[in-house]
């Protein structure tokens, strides 16, 4: 393979794992599609405190591979995949919505579970909890975010 | 009719309707603002989140033995297959093997629970199409598993049974005696159900040739379970990856290359036979032994520590389920992730719903058993 | 001698015109009663009906049996609180249900009943044309359903209210030729064929044996006439809510509800009356009622195996039956009744 690898090693189960810098990570996953990765399994985010780490799970049907590529981000930008695969869509959104991490170029970003104008963003280490934040729902039927405990259900 | 119509209509004129939160068949709490150029539909978009727990968050508060409640509660027809799918990542991830019997107990357990889950969505599904009978027949029986998951772990849905390193409760001549009972009439009233549907000649004209789903929109998108084996693709986590004791165990896996509506309802109906197969082949060869392993009694399951990281796939009745559990020494998880079968499938609706009438997409959106716990968590 | 006469006999001392305006007065509120008692009889049998299909028991707490279940319900859907939507259309939308049960009551006025022991006759309304005249009330339903669905602001009920439309104009073209071919089988044999009456007495054998298919085509139009499954796609509570009748409460509701149920006991009178002998049998001049009911609830029931055992069509295909299949079947029965009125007439 053409492209820089951080570092290769075999997780706890059993499955090899591709450490890429951000930079290079839309190279290395137009490769691995070439090579016939055609389902991305998951997409997940961890917060690691100093830096988010994304994970992406790939899986290649004909020859039963199964492949982890993880990257890290400083800033939380990363470049988007949902140009090779369609079912990155839902999942980055997911990511964005929960984690904060906004990937580039993806077509339609916006929160998944939780409405517009919620504040913060709940999977990181650094959310309060104790702001409680209630939902209700204006007279066209979209859902909004307040912190005013008298104007929810 | 209808469907000769050229897409030479103007965007201008599309109404706008939202089949809300609640609605008599959209399975759960899914929003779905439909643009409509009569009474066909142009574009879906699906708005979830209604039932959003955020048992992710959740989960890292809590201990490893008490994450597993809220693995109930994702997929709450199929409970069983939930904890499966948990511990397979956090037994692995904590490094307690559960013993022999156990494994065979949760595989009992689980092809049960897999049979629960596809008699509720076939009885919901003749709902959707107006068939108010069967509704009721396959209810009937879905009590008679409930009535054994009473009989093993005292609830009936949210049944926290299993723990990690084996189960709560060892089985007795009692629960053999009512599973086996259970399996000796369910053949032949599956078979009865099955022909209420299949017999039908106005069932057959609503679900032939409708919602086809080629495979490789199937796997772009990412969509496991009955739906990409009714496409033809054999992929079945039970064979790929063998967890618990499916390596011995005989059974077959449906497939389906007509990749309609009706391909998905008959797999979806062989895997059930299926799951009677293995039931009775497991009843007869659950070995003696231990129930649960030593190193993780009540008294010592709060103080298990993770190191590192763990991703188990299994397969649930949706599709591949899969939980990815990141420890970092603590006795809390740090990061737990689900992958869950229903989100994926919900994504490809869009596809497979343009240019067809509404009731074709109300039919098309209950073959995929969506249930909305798994898909919002 | 007929009930009218029988209640003018009783008002007699009070006079020749008093008696009678009194005699047509509680006739009116008579017969009123017996078209409620045989609503609530029917959703009552329905619902036993349906939970036994279903391996359930049915209403049996309120009353023994649960026989006083309609009541506790309707009395239920009067008291609910009336909420009206913001930007309806006013007028038609209180008018619709008030329309739809005027049309199940005109029809049912029109209907025959035959003998029955001590008080005679049982018939209503003595018209010349009261096939004609069926016809017509029959075709106000499909007006106040059109209404209702337009005049409240919901795009549920605007696409239901169309889909009704779909169906009533594909099905009442093959109903009313298949009833066209048994007048003109009844024209030879009495002066005025287009009563009902003279139709029903014509059977010595019932029109059902020469004219199967068009006791098919008729019963098929009954079924989608009544909108229940598989032609409920007006109303199909799984995609539309609830059709036409999404943004109605209480005993507007109610109104609706009982439509239907009445146009199912509607449906299956006609078919009996028409095809199947009506009240003809031994003894009918003192129980021709008898019969007459005998054959509807036989009918009645099979409807009812009929809705709950089938899944509903979709729109264009029922579209598509009735204007490809229905009519040309129904005009072939018409072709084959001219025959037989030839055939009847030259022996």
């Amino acid at each position: 393979m053409l492209v820089e690898i951080i570092e290769e090693t075999k997780g706890k189960d059993g499955r090899r794992i591709l450490k890429v810098a951000k930079e290079n990570l839309i190279e290395l996953m137009t490769e691995l599609k070439k090579q016939g990765f055609n389902h991305l399994s998951l997409i997940t985010g961890v917060d690691r405190k100093d830096k988010l780490e994304v994970v992406y799970h790939l899986h290649n049907f004909e020859s039963k591979k199964y492949i982890v590529v993880k990257t890290e981000t400083l800033d939380e930008r990363v470049p988007s995949v949902s140009g090779l695969w369609s079912s990155a869509n839902w999942d980055e959104r997911e990511q964005y919505d929960m984690m904060g991490i906004v990937f580039e170029g993806h077509p339609n970003l916006k929160r998944m579970f939780l409405p517009e104008n919620w504040v913060g963003h709940p999977l990181r280490k650094n959310y309060d909890l104790k702001k409680v934040q209630y939902i209700n729902m204006d007279e066209e039927g979209n859902d909004y975010a307040t912190f005013d405990p008298g104007d929810g259900w | 009719m209808m469907q000769d119509q050229k897409s030479k209509s103007n965007p201008d004129e599309w109404v706008e309707l939202n089949m809300g939160p609640q609605h008599p068949s959209t399975h759960g709490v899914l929003r779905l603002k439909l643009k409509l150029d009569g009474e066909i539909v142009k574009d879906v978009e699906p708005i979830i989140g209604y039932l959003h727990r955020n048992a992710e968050k959740i989960c890292e508060l809590d201990y490893y033995c008490d994450a597993m409640m809220y693995f109930d509660r994702m997929d709450y027809v199929a409970a069983m297959n939930m904890e499966v799918g948990y511990l397979e990542a956090a037994e692995k991830l904590l490094g307690i093997p559960p013993p022999e019997r156990a494994q065979w107990i949760r595989v009992v357990m689980a092809e049960l629970s897999r049979i629960a889950a596809h008699l509720v969505w076939a009885g919901a599904y003749g709902l959707d199409l107006g068939m108010l009978t069967p509704f009721f027949y396959c209810f009937v029986e879905r009590e008679k598993i409930l009535d054994i998951f009473v009989e093993v772990s005292g609830s009936r849905q949210q049944v926290n049974y299993m723990s990690i390193g084996g189960v709560y409760q060892d089985f007795n001549d009692k629960i053999i005696a009512k599973i086996e009972a259970f399996l000796d009439q369910f053949p032949g009233k599956l078979e009865d159900i099955y022909k209420a549907f299949i017999n039908n000649d106005i069932f057959i004209s609503r679900t032939k040739g409708i919602g086809i789903l080629e495979p490789e929109v199937a796997i772009d998108y990412g969509v496991t379970g009955p739906m990409l084996r009714a496409s033809g693709i054999p992929y079945d986590i039970r064979k790929e990856e063998p967890y618990l004791v499916y390596d011995k165990i005989n059974f077959d896996i449906p497939i389906s290359h007509k990749k309609d509506n009706l391909a998905r309802f008959i797999v979806r109906f062989e895997e059930m036979r299926q799951s009677v197969k293995i039931v009775k082949q497991a009843i007869k060869q659950i070995p003696e032994g231990p129930y649960f392993n030593p190193k993780s009694k009540k008294s010592l399951m709060i103080r298990l520590r993770g190191e590192g990281e763990y991703y188990a796939r299994t397969e649930s009745p949706k599709g591949e389920f899969g939980v990815y559990l990141v420890g970092d020494g603590g006795v809390k998880p740090y990061r737990i992730h689900v992958r869950s079968p229903s989100f994926k499938n919900l994504s490809v609706l869009p596809v497979l719903a343009r240019d067809t009438m509404v009731a074709d997409m109300v039919a098309i959106s209950g073959t995929i058993d969506l249930v909305f716990g798994e898909v919002d968590r | 001698m007929n009930v009218l006469t029988h209640l003018a006999q009783f008002f007699s001392p009070l006079g020749h015109y008093i008696s009678y305006i009194l005699a047509y007065l509680f006739e009116t509120i008579f017969f009123i009663i017996f078209v409620m008692v045989v609503l609530v009889m029917m959703i009552y049998l329905f619902r036993k009906y349906m939970a036994r299909l279903q391996l359930r028991i049915g209403p049996n707490r309120v009353g023994k049996f649960g026989l006083l279940q309609l009541i506790a319900d309707s009395m239920k859907l009067v008291g609910k609180e009336t909420i009206l939507p913001k930007n309806r259309d006013d007028l038609p939308y209180k008018v619709a249900p008030v329309l739809v049960f005027l049309g199940l009551v005109l029809a049912f006025a029109l209907l025959p009943y035959g003998d029955f022991f001590y008080i005679g006759s049982l018939t209503i309304t003595h018209s010349g044309v009261s096939v004609i005249l069926l016809f017509a009330a029959i075709a106000i339903m499909p007006v106040g359903e059109l209404l209702a669905g337009v005049s409240s602001s919901n795009k549920y009920a605007v696409m239901g209210a169309l889909r009704g439309v779909a169906k009533d104009v594909s099905f009442e073209i093959p109903m009313m030729i298949s009833v066209l071919a048994l007048v003109m089988m009844a024209s030879g044999r009495t002066s005025s064929p287009l009563n009902l009456e003279s139709l029903v007495s014509t059977q010595f054998i019932p029109y059902g044996i020469p004219e199967v298919i068009g006791l098919f085509v008729f019963f098929i139009a009954m079924v989608a006439r009544a909108s229940y499954s598989p032609f409920d796609m007006a109303e199909s509570d799984s995609e539309l809510v609830s059709g036409h009748s999404t943004e109605y409460t209480g005993m507007r509701f109610g109104l609706f509800y009982m439509g239907m149920f009445g146009s199912i006991f509607l449906g299956s009178m006609m078919v009996s009356l028409l095809y199947l002998g009506g009240y003809n049998g031994p003894f009918s001049s003192d129980a021709g009622f008898i019969y007459l009911l005998i054959k509807t609830m036989i009918l009645v029931l099979i409807s009812f195996t009929i809705w709950l055992s089938l899944p509903r069509i979709r729109i264009d295909k029922f579209v598509n039956m009735g204007w490809k299949y229905l009519l040309p079947i129904s005009i072939i029965n018409l072709i084959i009744a001219g025959f037989l009125t030839l055939g009847v007439g030259v022996l």
